[in-house]
C-alpha cells in the first residue's frame, strides 16, 4: 500500500467517526426534545376529512409563527384507506404524531390498541372547560364503556379515566336542508322552518307535487345506516321519549321494534315514502348533497358539517333553511333540540418522539384561537366553544345551527350515547332493514318491528 | 461422409471431475444459480409464502389490526360464519345465495354470447379486424371507471330510461333507476359483468375457432350439415376445452370479485346485492374498529376452498372430455 493511499484510509475513518459522533450527539439532543418543546421541531399529522386540511394549513402556518413549531398536515382519504394506512403504520412504527379521528369510538379502539398515548395527566379543568359541555368527556374510557363491550375486547385492558384524545370538531346529525327557491315554488314560506314531523311530510308532498322528479328528499342510502340513524332515530327519540326509545334497543326487546310503540314509530318513518328522491338508494352521502346542491332535490338530511360540504359544492348557506328533524305531532317531545357531539378528535400517538410539541399544538388548535381559524376556513363546528365571537368566526348560518343545541336535557337527542347498544353494534344491519321498509316498500312496519328485534336479538346474542 | 460419435454423452455437458472432490467449476456454477434465483425466491418467501401463511394464521384470531397480539380463538370464526353466530351466519347465507347467482348466469351467458359471436366473427370477411376490435373495447376499457359510467347510465334519469321511453317502451323503465329496485339490480350487476367478460372469452373462442380443421367443417357441410348443426355437432364438442376454462374464470371472479359491487351499488338496496367478496372487504375495513379482520380472513379462505373444489371438479370434467 502506498503512503498516499494509506493517508487516504485514515482520513475516511476519522471522517467517519467524526459523523458518528455528531450524529450521536444530535441523537442525544433529539432525545432532550422529546420533553420540551423547541423552535424547529416538525410535527407530522394525519386526518381523513379532506375538508379540514386546508384549514388545518392555515392553523399549522399561525401556529408556526407563534412557536415556531411546524406540523405537516397530510388528508389520507377514504375512511377505509385512512384505517388501513393507520393499520399499516402501526405495524411498521410509522406512525405520525398526531391524529385526528372518530371521536367516540374510533379514538377509544386506537386507543385501547396501543396506539395512542394517554392525555388525562395533561388534558386539565381549564383546558376542559374551554370545550362545549355534551364533549368534555368524549375520548375518556369510562368504566360503563368498559362494562359493556365483550370479555375479549381492548377496552377490558384499558384503566378507567384514561383519555386518548380531545375532542376538536362538534355537531349532530339529523340535520334537515331545504331549497328555498323550491319551497318558494311550492308555496312554501322560505324562512319558516316545518314544527312538526306532519308538517315536514306535507312540506315534501307541496315540492314533489310540484317537481315530482326534483322536489323530494335526497339521502346517502346507498349507506343503508344513514336513512335509521340520521331520520328515524331522531324522530323516534321525540315521539317515545328517551327511555322508550332505548328500550327499542335493549336485551329481551319487550318494548322493542315489534311492539306497539316501536310499530308506530315505524309506521310514521315509512311516510316518507312517497317523498324520495329518485335512485336515492344508489347515491353515497357525499352523492345525496351534491345532488341537492345541484337542485335535483328540495330537501337533504346531514348533519351540521354537511353545510360547509354544500358551500364547497357552489349552494350557498343563504339559500337553504336548515332544521333538525321535526318532532311528530303527537310525541313526548315537542321540541326538538340536539346534544352537540364530538365528531373528530385528536390524538398523541404513542410512538411519538414529539410529545410535549404535538400537546402544545393540541392545547393550541382546541384554544379559541386555533379553533377560530380552523372553523372559519372549515365551515365546521369546532367543540371549543367560541362564545360571543361564535358569529363572527363562523358566519350567521354556521352559528344559527347552534340554537339547536340548547335544550332540556332530558328532552335533547344525544347521538352519542351508545351505552344501550349491543357492544359490537352493527348499524349496517337495522340500516338495511329500514331500507326495506322505506323506499322499497318491500316490508310493513310490523313486519319491519318483528325484523328489526332479530337482528337486535342476534347482535346482542353474538356479544355475549 | 465422416460420422461424429461421441462416447460418453455427459462428458459432452461437463467437465471430467479430478480425482478426490467437487470440481470447483461446479461450486461457483451453483452459487451463481442461487445467487439469480434467491431474489425471487426471497421475494416469493416474504410477500408470498409469508402473507399465505400469516392470513390463514389470522383466521383462527380475532385482531383488530392494532392490538400488538392476536386473540386465539381456534376455529370459531368459522363455526361463526356457518352458523353459530345468529348475527353474522344469516348475512353469509345471504351474501352466497347472491354470489351462487353470479357465479351461475355469468359463465353461462358469457358463453351463450361469446360463442355466436366469435363464431360470427371468424366466418366473416368483411371488416372482420374492425369488427373484432369493437367487441373487444369492454375488455380494454373495463375498470372502475367504467363501473362509475354505468352508474351514470342506469340512473333513473340516464340514457337506458330516456332511450326505453323514446322508444316508446317506457314500462319498461324504471323509475327508481335500474341498480335502485331490487329486482332489476342484481341482475343489471350480471348483465355487466357479463358484458366485460364476453371479450376475452371471445377471444378465447376464436382462437379455438382459427385451430379446428377447416376440412372437417367442409365435409360436414357437403354431406348437408346445416350451419346449427355444425355449431352443435362439431365446433361446440371441439370447443369445450375452452368453454370449460371460460367457465372457470368466470365462477373464479364471481367468487372473489366484489369491486363492481362495492363502486355500483354497495352491496344494496337494502342488501339485495351483497356478494361474498364484498362481505368479505366490508368485514375487514367497514367494521369500524372491531376485532372482524380474522372473521374476514377465515371467510376468505373459505371462498379459496370452494375455488379449489370447483377447479378440481373442473380438472375431472376437462379430463372426462379429452
Amino acid at each position: 500500500m502506498t503512503a498516499a493511499r494509506k493517508r487516504t484510509r485514515i482520513l475516511a475513518v476519522a471522517v467517519t467517526l467524526a459523523v458518528g459522533l455528531t450524529a450521536a450527539a444530535c441523537g442525544g439532543s433529539g432525545d432532550e426534545k422529546a420533553g420540551t418543546p423547541a423552535a424547529g421541531q416538525t410535527l407530522k399529522m394525519w386526518t381523513f376529512k379532506r375538508s379540514h386540511a386546508d384549514a388545518l394549513n392555515k392553523a399549522a402556518a399561525q401556529f408556526k409563527s407563534e412557536t415556531g413549531i411546524a406540523v405537516t398536515i397530510e388528508a389520507v382519504t377514504p375512511d377505509d384507506v385512512f384505517v388501513s394506512k393507520v393499520q399499516g403504520a402501526a405495524q411498521t412504527n410509522g406512525l405520525p404524531d398526531v391524529l385526528e379521528l372518530h371521536a367516540g369510538g374510533e379514538d377509544l379502539e386506537m386507543g385501547a390498541s396501543g396506539l395512542l398515548s394517554d392525555l388525562s395527566a395533561d388534558v386539565n379543568d381549564a383546558w376542559k372547560q374551554r370545550l362545549l359541555p355534551t364533549t368534555r368527556e368524549t375520548g375518556v374510557m369510562t368504566q360503563q364503556r368498559i362494562d359493556i363491550v365483550a370479555n375479549d375486547s381492548p377496552f377490558k385492558q384499558v384503566k378507567p379515566g384514561t383519555r386518548f384524545s380531545v375532542p376538536f370538531t362538534a355537531g349532530a346529525f339529523g340535520i334537515v336542508y331545504a331549497n328555498k327557491e323550491k319551497l318558494k315554488a311550492a308555496g312554501l314560506s322560505a324562512d319558516t322552518p316545518p314544527k312538526t314531523w306532519e308538517e315536514f311530510l306535507d312540506a315534501l308532498k307541496a315540492t314533489t307535487a310540484k317537481d315530482p322528479q326534483q322536489g323530494g328528499l335526497s339521502l346517502g342510502l346507498k349507506t343503508s345506516q344513514t336513512g335509521f340513524n340520521w331520520v328515524y332515530q331522531p324522530m323516534a327519540h321525540s315521539y317515545l321519549g328517551k327511555e322508550k326509545f332505548q328500550a327499542l334497543f335493549a336485551k329481551g326487546a319487550a318494548q322493542g321494534f315489534g311492539s306497539p310503540d316501536g310499530v308506530k314509530s315505524l309506521e310514521l318513518y315509512s311516510r316518507l315514502t312517497p317523498y324520495w328522491m329518485p335512485g336515492t338508494t344508489t347515491l353515497g352521502i357525499d352523492e345525496a348533497d351534491i345532488a341537492f346542491a345541484q337542485g335535483k332535490s328540495a330537501f337533504d338530511v346531514g348533519g351540521t358539517f354537511t353545510l360547509a360540504f354544500l358551500a364547497q359544492n357552489g349552494l350557498s348557506p343563504d339559500k337553504v333553511l336548515t332544521f333538525p328533524i321535526p318532532p311528530p305531532a303527537e310525541g313526548q317531545n315537542k321540541e326538538i333540540s340536539m346534544s352537540p357531539l364530538a365528531l373528530t378528535s385528536l390524538g398523541i400517538t404513542s410512538t411519538t418522539k414529539n410529545r410535549e410539541a404535538a400537546l402544545k399544538w393540541l392545547d393550541w388548535v382546541t384554544s379559541p384561537k386555533g379553533a377560530g381559524v380552523v372553523a372559519k376556513s372549515s365551515l365546521d363546528l369546532p367543540a371549543t366553544d367560541l362564545g360571543a365571537e361564535a358569529e363572527s368566526l363562523l358566519g350567521a348560518d354556521l352559528a344559527a345551527l347552534q340554537k339547536y343545541f340548547t335544550g332540556a336535557p332530558e328532552s335533547a337527542y344525544d347521538a352519542a350515547d351508545v351505552t344501550f347498544f349491543p357492544s359490537d353494534y352493527d348499524q349496517v344491519k337495522p340500516g338495511d332493514v329500514m331500507v326495506r321498509l322505506t323506499p322499497l316498500k318491500e316490508a310493513t312496519p310490523e313486519q319491519t318491528g318483528t325484523e328489526m328485534d332479530k337482528v337486535m336479538g342476534a347482535m346482542w346474542k353474538s356479544t355475549q | 461422409m465422416t460420422t461424429l460419435t461421441v462416447k460418453d454423452r455427459a462428458g459432452r455437458l461437463r467437465e471430467e471431475p479430478p480425482r478426490g472432490g467437487r470440481p470447483r467449476g461446479r461450486w461457483k456454477e451453483i452459487l451463481t444459480g442461487w445467487a439469480f434465483v434467491l431474489p425471487a425466491v426471497a421475494l416469493f418467501l416474504v410477500m408470498g409464502l409469508y402473507t399465505i401463511g400469516s392470513g390463514f394464521a389470522l383466521s383462527f384470531a380475532k385482531w383488530n389490526g392494532f392490538t400488538p397480539e392476536w386473540l386465539w380463538v381456534g376455529i370459531q370464526n368459522y363455526k361463526d360464519l356457518l352458523y353459530a353466530d345468529p348475527s353474522l351466519a344469516p348475512e353469509m347465507r345471504r351474501a352466497a345465495w347472491n354470489t351462487l347467482q353470479v357465479m351461475i348466469a355469468v359463465p353461462a351467458l358469457t358463453v351463450a354470447i361469446a360463442l355466436p359471436l366469435a363464431v360470427t366473427l371468424n366466418s366473416i370477411r368483411r371488416l372482420r379486424s374492425l369488427l373484432r376490435s369493437v367487441y373487444f373495447l369492454p375488455y380494454v376499457t373495463s375498470g372502475i371507471a367504467v363501473y362509475y359510467a354505468w352508474r351514470y347510465v342506469l340512473e333513473p334519469e340516464g340514457s337506458v330510461n330516456l332511450l326505453l321511453r323514446a322508444l316508446g317502451l317506457g314500462s319498461l323503465s324504471q323509475p327508481q333507476g335500474f341498480l335502485g329496485n331490487p329486482s332489476t339490480a342484481l341482475p343489471t350487476l350480471i348483465l355487466i359483468l357479463v358484458w366485460s367478460s364476453v371479450p376475452v372469452a371471445t377471444l378465447l373462442y376464436l382462437s379455438g375457432l382459427q385451430a379446428i380443421d377447416p376440412n372437417m367443417i367442409e365435409a360436414a357441410q357437403i354431406d348437408g350439415a346445416a350451419p346449427r348443426h355444425v355449431l352443435r355437432r362439431i365446433i361446440w364438442p371441439l370447443l369445450r376445452p375452452i368453454t370449460a376454462a371460460i367457465v372457470l374464470l368466470g365462477v373464479r371472479d364471481a367468487l372473489h370479485g366484489f369491486q363492481i359491487f362495492l363502486i355500483m351499488t354497495g352491496g344494496g338496496p337494502g342488501g339485495h346485492t351483497d356478494v361474498l367478496g364484498l362481505m368479505t372487504y366490508r368485514l375487514s375495513f367497514f367494521k369500524g374498529l372491531a376485532q372482524t379482520l380474522g372473521v374476514a380472513s377465515a371467510l376468505g379462505w373459505l371462498l379459496f376452498a370452494a375455488a379449489l373444489l370447483l377447479t378440481l371438479v373442473n380438472a375431472r370434467m376437462l379430463r372426462r372430455i379429452r
